[in-house]
């Protein structure tokens, strides 16, 4: 790739845009953010699959489409089995000697959202990590079924409502924990994963050009902060991810071959989730009496986090 | 380089074995599959021949029938040729890729060998899952033997990689029935058959950076008509190929296949219509009952199954007086799919012979030339009656009170 | 209106859903959609915007410029060339060539107002204003330079 160190926005900035405005997602969306990221991060050739989604849904309704690389919808689920039938296309083309441009680099991407990645594309994300691909899984997370209208998936925090785990007289929103994809994707044996953020977008850009180099299946979960479904002014989603990343509701680290886990951002001021949690819609109802044991819970969970990560950061296991 | 294998003049192979078999000779490029009975010596059979140097191309042994299609779909995308097989659960749980497949237009050959549909399970031979994906968009060739399961698993290549067509075609063979039954096949040399099949001609291929092209948008109520009657043209205007690929093999081969197969039909007054592996047992019900008792009976099979051959159906049965039509899958609160789809393209003649039909053999029972013969000559009754004797909708070897729908109300 | 930094001929001519309804006919086979009207002669990576061959099916060639109800005016006076509000615009709509901020691509821009937020300079490069208002007018009104209290 022609632009290998990303010294800083400026050079960053030199990128031609892969992905084409008049697409249909909600003003303010972070999704477009972080696609922009990847495909600014690299000039290799991208094969791109994608789960249905907002991003999917908003960026190739006929008769138009906003990529300027080879992309492939298919269904819900799929898009990890989508890449790995490409990718092994192109090992076999390559073999065979039956490619167009058997020298051209190419890289092979997924996007998901968190429902079709933590939840109904688990399965085929599972099977294409376990078979070793060489391609980089992205899982968009915001949170929630944002594209049907804010639904819960088991990406959703506890506490959050949702438009089917709703907070109401009886019920402070979501019960279940948020499940920890990271955690499962290393557990794979995936040689690169991680949690980035759009708002840090150094490491965002260098951790997508580490996972996109790194041969194998890489997974890498980013925050996206949803205007529509978290509910705050689109103008200020980036400002809602600074609160999500100095708060720790969302650590950005990485992890090498399982083992080495490495802190890509230490917040001077870590700042209460109390203070993230209020600047959202969605957690509105958390502020009444009846139901700030929730977020006491929050809290404490976020630092055991922090800490745990701390330790296995200094421990090297 | 992959090896090449020299085979007999005449091997004797199940439709399984003689279906891996095709696939390896047509080399084909990905083949991402899940194992699932009675299909899984096919890709069994695919790992023995990767794992012995025969296969030059990508073996992936996905997660689950739906991520084995899947894959098969991204595959197919980036431009090279692609196959998998499968049966029943595995087939339904693929159900909705097969759509989104078709709806993109791209070559994949599916080997199916038809296995019934929980509940309750079972894992023996029926149509359940070949009337499953009845309107999935798919081209589907219908295998009565092994020989056959070679041969059009072959041509499916050629049918569905044909510029004119451009759609995934399904190759059918009966569950135990064909796969696991050992029979002769005369196959052809890997050269010959690879140079009957053809190179794959790429078209609109993901890895062709030159030209970006995206798979899979959305269409709205504004637009998606449009593309779905594009696509049933499509598989309509198909049956010029099937014919010509058909043409093609039988120069070939001297094997001769057509888009409905008649047996003993010049003089029949009395027809059987089936499926599958039962094609020969009535063959043979009605080779015996023309000796025994002089009854002209013949016997209609659709080869191909999609496009329905409508046309064809109404050449084959425009000289009998009446007609059975078996179906081997239990359609729930209707008449059989293949009846009705019979039936229909018999209304719209002058000619309307007397028609009823019979569910048979669900689940592995077996279906003998005995109980073929019965139906023959019931049939002959309602013929020289000039009505239908009997309800429309009967069931044949289940055991338990007698189980009929629904009169005539016609002579 | 002005439709903003380095437009060219095929930028945002069209509004969603102003084509032209063809017949099954004419539709491309299988839906799939070529991103260009031309075969690339190089990596599309290497190409600058405004000098690709987009085909109609580009969303390139359509306009969102309707769902503004405010938009961002950009000062060019003001501005060190940060290139934050690139970084974060999600419509790729702030047009950048050179490490150097050309403008705002008014074609493409939904005025979500990421790019004001984003915005470090004292007074802001880049303020929202009416959809109506004239650029030349709301430079004339830039604010000045804000004291920390």
């Amino acid at each position: 790739m022609a632009i290998t160190n990303i010294k800083n926005l400026k050079e960053f900035s030199t990128a031609n845009e892969r992905l084409e405005g008049a697409h249909l997602l909600c003003p303010g969306c972070a999704h477009s953010m972080i696609v922009r990221e990847l495909m600014n991060c690299t000039d290799d050739n991208l094969v791109i699959a994608t789960n249905t989604g907002c991003l999917e849904v908003s960026t190739a309704v006929y008769p138009y489409t906003s990529w300027d690389t080879s992309w492939i919808h298919i269904g819900f689920e799929n898009a990890a089995s989508a890449i790995s039938g490409a990718e092994a296309m192109y090992k076999a083309r390559k073999r065979k000697g039956t490619l167009k441009d058997p020298d051209a680099p190419v890289k092979f991407v997924a996007f998901g959202g968190d429902g079709s990645t933590y939840d109904i594309g688990f399965q085929w994300l599972s099977g294409a990590v376990e078979r070793g691909h060489d391609f980089t899984y992205i899982c968009l997370d915001n949170e929630n079924y944002a594209n049907t209208g804010g639904q819960r998936s088991s990406a959703t925090p506890i506490g959050a409502s949702t438009s089917t785990a709703k907070a109401g007289r009886v019920s402070y929103g979501k019960k279940e924990r948020k499940k920890d994809m990271v955690a499962i994707m290393a557990a794979h044996g995936a040689p690169y994963v991680a949690q980035l953020s759009p708002n840090k977008w150094k490491s965002m850009a260098k951790g997508f050009q580490k996972a996109l180099e790194t041969e194998g299946p890489c997974f890498i979960n980013t925050v996206s902060a949803c205007t529509t479904e978290w509910k705050f002014d689109p103008k200020d989603t980036i400002a809602i991810t600074d609160l999500a990343t100095d708060s720790l509701m969302f650590p950005i680290y990485e992890i090498i071959n399982g083992t080495e886990l490495n802190i890509l951002y230490r917040p001077k001021n870590i700042i209460p989730v109390e203070e993230y949690l209020a600047a959202q819609g969605r957690y509105k109802h958390l502020f009444k009496p009846e139901n700030r044991h929730v977020i006491d819970m929050i809290q404490k969970e976020v630092n055991e986090k922090w800490e745990y990560l701390q330790r296995r950061e200094e421990a090297r296991v | 380089m992959a090896e090449k294998m020299e085979l007999n003049e005449v091997e004797v192979w199940d439709g399984n074995y003689a279906a891996s078999q095709a696939l390896r000779q047509a080399q084909v490029d990905v083949v991402a599959a899940y194992p699932i009975t009675p299909s899984t010596p096919i890709v069994e059979n695919y790992g023995t021949y990767v794992a012995n140097g025969y296969v030059d191309g990508e073996y992936v042994m996905a997660e689950s029938e739906h991520g084995a299609m899947s894959a098969c779909v991204g595959a197919a995308a980036a431009g090279g040729r692609v196959a998998t097989a499968t049966s029943s659960q595995g087939f339904a749980l693929m159900v909705e890729v097969l759509y989104q497949a078709s709806g993109m237009r791209l070559p994949i050959v599916l080997t199916v060998v038809n296995r019934a549909l929980a509940s309750p399970l079972n894992v023996r031979g029926d149509h359940s899952d070949m009337y499953l994906g009845r309107d999935s968009g798919w081209i589907q060739l219908d295998a009565f033997n092994a020989q056959e399961a070679y041969d059009l698993t072959l041509c499916a290549f050629k049918i569905g990689e044909d510029m004119n067509v451009r759609l995934p075609v399904m190759v059918h063979q009966d569950g135990f029935l064909t796969s696991h039954t050992a029979q002769n096949v005369h196959p052809l040399q890997d050269d010959e058959a690879y140079k009957f099949v053809g190179k794959y001609q790429p078209y609109e291929e993901m890895l062709d950076f030159s030209k970006p092209v995206t798979y899979g948008a959305q269409t709205e109520e504004d637009w998606h008509f449009e593309h779905k009657a594009k696509q049933h043209k499509a598989l309509f205007d198909s049956r010029e190929v099937i014919e010509k690929v058909f043409k093609e093999f039988k120069d070939l081969t001297g094997r001769e296949y057509k888009r409905v197969e008649s047996y003993m039909m010049d003089d029949a007054e009395v027809a059987i219509v089936a499926l599958g592996s039962t094609v020969e047992t009535a063959i043979v019900a009605a080779q015996q009952l023309r000796k025994e008792e002089g009854i002209k009976a013949g016997v209609v099979a659709p080869r191909v199954f999609r496009p329905f051959p409508f046309d064809e159906i109404r050449e084959a049965l425009k000289g009998v007086k009446a007609a059975t039509i078996l179906d081997r899958s239990a359609p729930m609160g209707a008449m059989g799919a293949l009846f009705n789809e019979i039936t229909t393209a018999m209304y719209t003649t002058p000619h309307r012979p007397i028609l009823n039909g019979y569910i048979y053999g669900l689940g592995g029972r077996d279906f003998a030339v005995n109980e073929a013969k019965r139906i023959f000559k019931e049939a002959k009754a309602n013929a020289d009656a000039g009505y239908l004797t009997t309800p429309i909708q009967q069931f044949s070897g289940v055991r338990g009170p007698k189980l009929g729908f629904f009169e005539t109300k016609r002579g | 209106m002005s439709k903003g930094a380095l437009a060219t001929e095929k930028r945002g001519i069209r509004e969603l859903g102003a084509e032209e309804h063809v017949g099954w006919d004419e539709v491309p086979q299988g839906v799939i959609l070529e991103s260009f009207e031309e075969e690339l002669k190089e990596n599309v990576a290497h190409i600058r915007p405004e000098e690709r061959p987009y085909s109609d099916f580009n969303s390139y060639t359509a306009t969102v410029a309707s769902w503004r109800v405010i938009k961002p005016v950009y000062n060019r006076d003001v501005c060190i060339d940060c290139q934050n509000c690139w970084v974060w615009c999600p419509d790729t709509s702030i047009i950048s060539r050179d490490k150097q901020m050309i403008g705002i691509d008014y074609d493409h821009c939904k005025g979500c107002g990421v790019c004001v937020e984003v915005c470090p300079t004292n007074p802001k490069s880049l303020l929202m204003f009416g959809e109506f208002e004239e650029i030349e007018e709301a430079l004339a009104k830039w604010p000045e330079k804000k004291k920390k209290s």
